[in-house]
């Protein structure tokens, strides 16, 4: 960790929201290089909100895994990889790989998917696929940009604790700095070094995950009772949060 | 396999065009279609046989259809009716009527009647009670279903047929005509003689249901007419020829195309009375 | 205290704003009705439909001269036509939305009917495959340029939303919005190849060999055994689509239709400058002479009549096709009937959506004599059960709730509900082709825009036929921008063969 050092992005009271609406308000915050945040929060407390505004200010050094996937299911599983890497081939490079796969973008693609569980469906359109196979192309795509810094909106959330792990674990192995919005309050506190709680438009936490317990990021969420972080999951993978 | 392909495919599409000196003529649809083609090219056998050049026919579906293709020179000779060969001649300068059927120095038009209507034939013309009935012409620049019809229907009434009847419609065919008021959907009709008595002849029409109310006087019609730089193209004495080869056609079996029993000499000066009438009904301008 | 009822059309919710404005275009049409000339006026139509119906009966399949060419012609021009309509289309639709000059080029060349393009072309290229292409090409090109916009403007954004910055627009284009709008685009097109199938067999009635050539003359000479087999023929082709125009199919369809659309003419460029430069013009406008112009427009038929003519008849045709419609749908719906049922009411409006609207207006003119009943009739059948076909075809896709109600009560409470916003948005779309058509029918004697604009191409008079036709176009704009003014909003319309 290098908490002393100059940090990658700095906000100090910023308002961020969509248009005239601010969905957060007067944000000050510091991201250093080499830090793994855990984002919090409930669903519209402005995760993606704030996800979308340090994509915009790292642009070129993110790796973006947004919650929608943005999949293009009519394509395969192949293609949907490889549109992490788009704009370092030029337009006819592109159009040909539709027709033709450039043989070591496919080389690299099929290690990459083999590591994530996918092998053997490079081919198959990602329509055909289980949520929780999404979930994996998406973060798959998101890990062939090859960036720094990783931003997921919730890419583990359709997929069983025991594989967020595993898949964290990749994100963790090619990316030394992260930021990742979850709700799987065990999680956040095992995996990264830091949380970042959104809560009625406001970071109200800001700190290392050592000096957190799961009763303070019970704070983040109105209800006292929050649900176990389990059936969190499973209920959002029942509503089909793909 | 696949460039054999290719090569068949291109020569197929460049040999058709490679023809140019080919004698077209068109003949208007006013008659039976049926085998048309068939009949037309005996026709055109014919003549490629008197004229010694490639002679092809070319069908078209509208008196409009034909003049376009005489006036684009996609055909250069054409068996027009009375107005169609004005309109052509005046879009063709240098074009003239070489010929017409023996029928048509005199040809005339039917007026008929559905018998429910309750009128009676007469030689003077046209019974006056025939206002406020229904009325339908042929095609709308046919001579003899709404040229001459309508010029003497405003002779005799001094009005437009739209006042004169209580609706007035184009069927676009004889035949049609015909049908049309044989089934009283029209209580009456004009059409070419010739139709008439052909479909009266073939028991096409049922005669106790349709008659023949009034004949008009005599007019001339069909015609053929020619292109006039035919004989640059063609060779000297082309125009000659063909009126020749016309005028020599005594096969039956050709000339039932048509119909006509022979083919005589014509001009354009012959054609000056329906010029006439076409510019004062507004049909030519 | 009892509840009041409510004012039975009164409230914001969708189902009554709809009900509204289908009772507002019946309201017109009702009102609109008086002005309409319907008198039936017929006496003895009998032996004529008798013969027709027996010439249905019995066709005579011998008496085709060549039925083959004629039908390799008639696929060769829809699948070319209509390839040349997507080729010159799908760029136009990516500048769509940027270009006004692109919009309103589009919606002229929509407007006018493509029988009539085709007498505009035949001018030029004589009977040759190029008028029939360029017939159909030239209006499709429009069409599918406000459709395509139309459907890529749907495309979802969150797939070219995730991408790394920097991608190009080509590459953004072809891999995140092309694939997830595919399938509409085909689908689109497909049901666009059909209705060029009906078109290449209409251009026959101007003197293009297809079908229709052979069907226009038989049936208007009264040869109705060699008319029923054609129409056999034709009704074949259009029901057999599914079954040769598979999508492997196509390009060896494409290449071998290649062989019978030739022989190519010459292109006289000498004749198209003469076409375009001086037959479409006024002589007194070409020659600056302003009096001589008024006389002009002076010669010109009754423009107004023809207008309200038109207006009135496309307003009828709207709102009987939408009974027609309503009335129908059951019979080819698989919530309806039976087996042998619902076969025989798809074939029943197979037959009068593939039948041309000039045949059945033929028939009912001899049934009900000239009016503009037959004409009405014509348009509000042939349409209406083009509407039914497509309406039963979005209920057998619905899922009833409630098992176990009667036929009348699927009808009422569990179908008609759900797909009559979708009826009534294609209703809306429809009411422009409807305008269009109304043109056609003007041969009936209904004295429309299209009666003087067919004659003024048989008086060779072709500045007054443009003169007419650009008056058509507009008119067909301005309906166009009302029925998309009035059309239900938030309608998802799944399925885009709606336009």
């Amino acid at each position: 960790m290098a908490v002393e050092s100059a940090p990658l992005l700095r906000l100090d009271g910023v308002d961020l929201g969509h248009g005239r609406q601010i969905v957060l308000a007067n944000l000050t915050l510091d991201l250093h290089a080499g830090e793994r945040v855990a984002l919090l929060g409930q669903s519209g407390a402005g995760k993606s909100t704030l996800l979308a505004a340090l994509r915009r200010r790292l642009a070129g050094d993110v790796a973006w895994c947004p919650q929608s996937h943005g999949l293009v299911p009519q394509l395969a599983v192949y293609h949907n990889i490889y549109m992490g890497r788009l704009e370092r081939h030029s337009a006819l490079a592109n159009l040909w790989n539709l027709i033709r796969p450039e043989r070591r973008a496919w080389a690299e693609i099929a290690a990459l998917c083999e590591e994530l569980g996918l092998d053997g469906l490079l081919r198959r359109p990602v329509a055909q696929l289980s949520g929780g196979q999404r979930q994996r192309v998406a973060i798959a795509r998101a890990l062939y940009q090859q960036r720094r810094l990783f931003l997921g909106d919730e890419p583990v959330a359709s997929v069983d604790p025991h594989q967020a792990l595993r898949l964290l674990a990749l994100i963790d192995e090619r990316h030394a700095t992260s930021v990742v919005a979850l709700h799987q309050r065990e999680l956040a506190l095992s995996h990264f070094d830091r949380v970042w709680g959104l809560r009625n438009g406001r970071l109200e936490l800001d700190a290392p995950t050592r000096e957190l317990d799961l009763a303070d990021l019970d704070r983040l969420y109105p209800a006292a009772d929050a649900p176990h972080p389990t059936t969190d999951v499973q209920r959002r993978a029942e509503a089909g949060d793909a | 396999m696949r460039r054999l392909f290719a090569i068949a495919l291109l020569s197929c599409l460049t040999v058709p065009t490679a023809s140019a000196e080919t004698f077209r003529f068109t003949a208007i649809p006013d008659e039976d279609q049926s085998r048309l083609v068939e009949r037309f090219q005996k026709v055109a056998d014919y003549l490629a046989g008197e004229l010694d050049v490639d002679v092809e026919y070319l069908p078209v579906k509208s008196y409009s259809a034909a003049v376009s293709a005489f006036r684009n020179d996609q055909v250069q000779l054409a068996w027009f009716g009375g107005l169609s060969g004005v309109q052509a001649r005046r879009l063709v300068p240098g074009s003239q009527a070489l010929a017409q059927g023996s029928e048509d120095a005199a040809f005339h038009s039917y007026f008929i009647a559905n018998s429910a209507t309750g009128l009676e034939a007469s030689e003077e013309g046209l019974p006056a009670a025939i206002g406020g009935h229904s009325f339908t012409f042929g095609a709308k620049t046919s001579t003899s279903g709404r040229l001459m019809p309508e010029f003497y229907l405003r002779r005799q009434f001094d009005e437009a047929p739209e006042e004169l009847f209580s609706r007035v419609g184009f069927s676009g065919d004889h035949s049609r005509t015909i049908a049309l008021v044989e089934s009283g959907t029209y209580d009456i009709g004009a059409v070419n003689f010739t139709v008439w008595q052909a479909a009266v002849e073939e028991g096409r029409v049922d005669t106790d249901k349709v008659k023949v109310l009034w004949e008009t006087p005599a007019y001339p019609d069909y015609q053929w007419t020619i292109r006039g730089d035919v004989d640059a193209r063609f060779g000297d004495g082309f125009t000659a020829r063909v009126r020749q080869a016309l005028l020599d056609m005594s096969d039956p079996e050709l000339l039932a195309s048509f119909p006509r029993d022979a083919f005589i000499p014509a001009d354009n000066d012959d054609y000056t009375p329906i010029e006439q009438v076409g510019e004062e009904l507004g049909l030519l301008r | 205290m009892r509840e009041r009822v409510p004012g039975a059309l009164r409230g914001d919710s969708p189902g009554l704003s709809l009900a509204r404005r289908s009772l507002m275009l019946v309201a017109l049409c009702l009102l609109a009705l008086p002005f309409a000339d319907l008198a039936i006026i017929a006496h003895d139509p009998w032996a004529e439909l008798a013969r027709m119906a027996g010439g249905l009966a019995w066709p005579s399949w011998s008496a085709l001269v060549s039925p083959l060419h004629a039908i390799a012609l008639t696929v060769g021009v829809a699948l070319w036509g209509t390839a040349l309509g997507v080729l010159l289309g799908f760029p136009l639709a990516l500048i769509f939305a940027r270009s006004r000059l692109v919009r309103a080029g589009c919606a002229f060349v929509r407007a006018i009917h493509e029988l009539f393009w085709a007498l505009l072309f035949l001018q030029v290229f004589g009977f040759s495959a190029v008028t029939a292409l360029a017939a159909l090409a030239v209006p499709y090109a429009g069409i599918f340029a406000k459709v395509y916009a139309e459907i890529l403007e749907q495309t979802p954004g969150t797939a070219a939303a995730s991408l790394p910055p920097g991608v190009d627009r080509l590459s953004r284009f072809i891999y995140t919005e092309l694939p997830l709008v595919w399938s509409r685009l085909t689908a689109y097109t497909r049901y666009r190849f059909e209705c060029s199938l009906r078109a290449s067999v209409l251009l026959g009635f101007v003197g293009l060999p297809t079908l229709g050539f052979h069907l226009e003359s038989a049936f208007r000479e009264g040869r109705y055994h060699e008319a029923g087999a054609l129409l056999w023929l034709f009704y074949l082709l259009i029901g057999s689509i599914g079954l040769w125009s598979h999508r492997r199919l196509v390009p060896w369809l494409l290449l071998a239709s290649l062989f019978v659309l030739g022989p190519w003419p010459q292109v006289d460029g000498g004749l198209l400058w003469r076409f375009v430069s001086q037959d479409l013009w006024p002589a007194p406008l070409r020659e600056g002479d302003w009096s001589g112009l008024i006389a002009w427009f002076t010669e010109i038929p009754d423009l107004l009549p023809a207008i309200a003519n038109t207006l009135l008849l496309g307003l009828m045709g709207t709102v009987g096709a939408l009974l027609v419609a309503l009335l129908v749908w059951p019979l080819a719906s698989r919530h309806f009937g039976n087996r042998p049922s619902r076969f025989a009411g798809k074939a029943v409006l197979v037959g009068l959506r593939s039948t041309p609207e000039l045949m059945l207006a033929f028939i009912f003119l001899l049934l009900l004599g000239p009016s503009m009943l037959p004409a009405w009739l014509a348009l509000a059948l042939h349409n209406g059960a083009l509407l039914a076909f497509l309406a039963a075809r979005h209920a057998d896709n619905l899922q009833p709730g409630m098992p176990g109600l009667t036929a009348s009560g699927r009808y009422a409470y569990e179908l008609l509900p759900r797909l009559y916003p979708g009826l009534l948005a294609l209703l809306f779309y429809r009411a422009e082709v409807i305008i269009r058509e109304t043109a056609l029918l003007g041969m009936l004697g209904v004295a429309t825009l299209g009666f003087h604009i067919d004659s003024s191409f048989e008086y060779l008079m072709f500045d007054q036929a443009f003169f007419l036709l650009l008056v058509t176009a507009m008119i067909n704009i301005a309906v166009d921008a009302l029925a998309r003014r009035y059309r239900p909003r938030d309608v998802v319309m799944d399925d885009p063969c709606s336009r």
